[in-house]
């Protein structure tokens, strides 16, 4: 038995040396544009490669001089992301419950039937939508953006919330039933504060879907609406002029929202998972 | 329980209107339009059968656009699998700052794919990318860019693809792995099980269910593949990356071939509603088991 704290002292030493392999080339290429976008840059013209440029904020100015409507994109973004994702879980939340606490023939095949229609691309169904969005008069509008958003991340939404629930104590809400509390205010005041870290978590996670989201704005805008996504994929798709640094620079200022976000809320984070229906 | 039918009713009725609305009637609109020549702004619809499924078949970059999501899954979904359960597997046991562990493997995931093959363009071109600089440091000489290169391209999406998910997919796994219960490991540890049984033994038939829910998210993110492409190759160089998705949006809005677009975009459809239905099934069995 004497050979076992030394064995976990080596495995230990090996999982250290993995993960910080692992890390240093997953954060890599970030790093690479992180320089870039403060002006360090690699020089391959030399041999050995070196470094050139002197640490600056130049190339963040320049991205506002390269595409004007740069921050207000930003703001675009973070509005109809923010909406969407809140309309996402409002709408998902009872849904989870509904199913999380009732049970009917086929409820197990539903709640998996929600994790395949998560599954399904956008691109299945946004060719239809565009033409009924345009019918109905939302294309270009931020309702017709925020709504499609929240029925592409619903499913998802759903299927970790009721994972999520269920793992929650009934013994509240029957305490709330025998007061006559409401159905609502059973949800309100009793589950939502409950399952609140997860909610969160999830609400976070369809942000980052939504802020990432490119399909639904591509089709269902024609320039009003503008995400930070959509100017990219304009500006690198009929202009490939721009200089490194300053993409890196705009990439950079999309990635610190989403990034300080998932910082911030780390400890609720934890609570995410993709709970599977269990067999009872 | 205490849910009468009238309560299910409410507490399903919001997310009912804005997935029938938003979802299911476009994709059964588009269905239904498939088979007819049907466009935004045509006149008369006339039924025109088969037709449209019949020319996206025939034409030769809707084969090559099949091809390469083929490989693409194929070769992509197991990768973040992999990747990411081992990754997920290092840190399952408490470590020093494990929650800044677990944040960082969001980070990647953070990247638009968008942003990503913007990134990733300039990555791989040899002026300043990642690449020429290590390859220079060898003492090699610079190699062009594999996204320009007709064998490389469609591996090089690959390999961006995997950089973004797999990290995500530890995000998803440790979870899992952290909630089986200690004694577990000990047991196998005393047993003398080497790291390869832990891993059979006792890692892998805990998260089975949850791996198995996350294979099909990759799936349907994989089937769907097109803005990750669209900024880093566009497709090209040919047909050497062309997806599906990007197909049908090409066909829709690039070309305004609005049947043809909805058309191969329902095979897409088909392809993750398939995996669904095996994933239904596996899922099911796994739990009488």
């Amino acid at each position: 038995m004497s050979g076992l704290p030394a064995q976990r002292r080596r495995n230990g030493a090996a999982r250290a040396i993995l993960l910080t392999a692992a890390l240093a080339v997953f954060m890599l290429p970030l790093a690479w544009t992180a320089l870039a976008a403060i002006g360090l840059r690699a020089n391959n013209n030399t041999r050995p490669p070196s470094w050139v440029g002197s640490p600056t904020l130049d190339y963040f100015r320049e991205v506002g001089i390269a595409e004007p409507s740069f921050w207000q994109e930003l703001a675009t973004s973070t509005v109809s992301a923010a909406c969407a994702a809140a309309l996402t879980v409002t709408a998902s939340l009872p849904a989870a419950y509904g199913l999380a606490r009732s049970h009917f023939r086929g409820d197990r095949l539903l709640t998996q039937g929600f994790l395949v229609l998560a599954s399904l691309p956008a691109m299945a169904y946004v060719i239809p939508l565009s033409d009924l969005m345009r019918r109905a008069q939302l294309v270009d509008t931020f309702a017709g953006v925020i709504l499609t958003e929240a029925a592409v991340t619903a499913p998802l939404a759903i299927y970790v919330l009721h994972g999520a629930l269920s793992q929650l104590s009934s013994e509240w809400e029957e305490a709330a039933w025998l007061d006559g509390a409401g159905l609502f205010r059973v949800i309100g005041q009793i589950v939502a504060p409950l399952a609140a870290p997860s909610i969160v978590a999830t609400a976070i996670i369809v942000f980052v879907l939504d802020w990432n989201l490119l399909l639904v704005p591509l089709v269902l805008t024609a320039g009003e609406i503008k995400t930070i996504p959509l100017a990219m994929s304009d500006f690198f798709t009929f202009e490939r002029e721009l200089e490194w640094p300053t993409a890196a620079a705009a990439l950079i200022i999309s990635l610190v929202p989403v990034a300080v976000l998932v910082m911030v809320f780390h400890r609720v984070l934890d609570r995410f998972a993709l709970n599977v229906p269990r067999v009872d | 329980m205490r849910l009468t039918r009238r309560d299910r009713l409410v507490l399903f009725a919001p997310v009912a209107v804005l997935l029938t609305g938003w979802l299911v009637l476009p994709a059964l609109l588009g269905l239904f339009a498939t088979f007819t020549t049907y466009a935004p702004f045509g006149a008369a619809i006339r039924f025109s059968g088969l037709d449209n499924y019949a020319a996206v078949l025939r034409d030769g970059e809707f084969g090559a656009a099949v091809r390469n999501i083929a490989v693409f899954t194929v070769v992509a979904v197991p990768l973040e699998l992999a990747i990411g359960f081992a990754l997920a597997y290092l840190l399952r046991r408490p470590i020093g700052g494990r929650w800044l562990w677990r944040v960082l493997l969001l980070v990647p995931w953070l990247v638009s794919p968008v942003a990503n093959g913007v990134m990733w363009r300039f990555l791989f071109g040899s002026a300043t990318g990642l690449i020429d600089f290590g390859l220079g440091w060898l003492g090699r000489p610079d190699i062009p860019s594999p996204v320009g290169d007709l064998r490389l391209a469609l591996p090089a999406t690959v390999a961006v693809e995997v950089w973004r998910i797999a990290p995500f997919v530890a995000f998803l796994v440790l979870p899992g792995l952290s909630s089986i219960p200690s004694e577990r490991w000990e047991d196998a540890t005393l047993n003398g099980a080497s790291w390869t049984r832990k891993v059979l033994d006792v890692a892998l038939p805990s998260v089975r269910p949850l791996l198995l829910a996350i294979t099909m998210l990759l799936i349907g993110l994989s089937l769907g593949t097109f803005d990750g492409v669209l900024i880093l190759t566009g497709g090209g160089p040919g047909t050497s990356t062309v997806t599906p998705a990007l197909y049908s949006y090409k066909q829709a809005f690039g070309v305004n071939d609005w049947p043809t677009g909805a058309a191969s975009a329902w095979l897409i459809a088909a392809g993750v509603i398939g995996a669904g239905l095996v994933y239904l099934r596996v899922a099911r069995t796994g739990q009488s088991g």
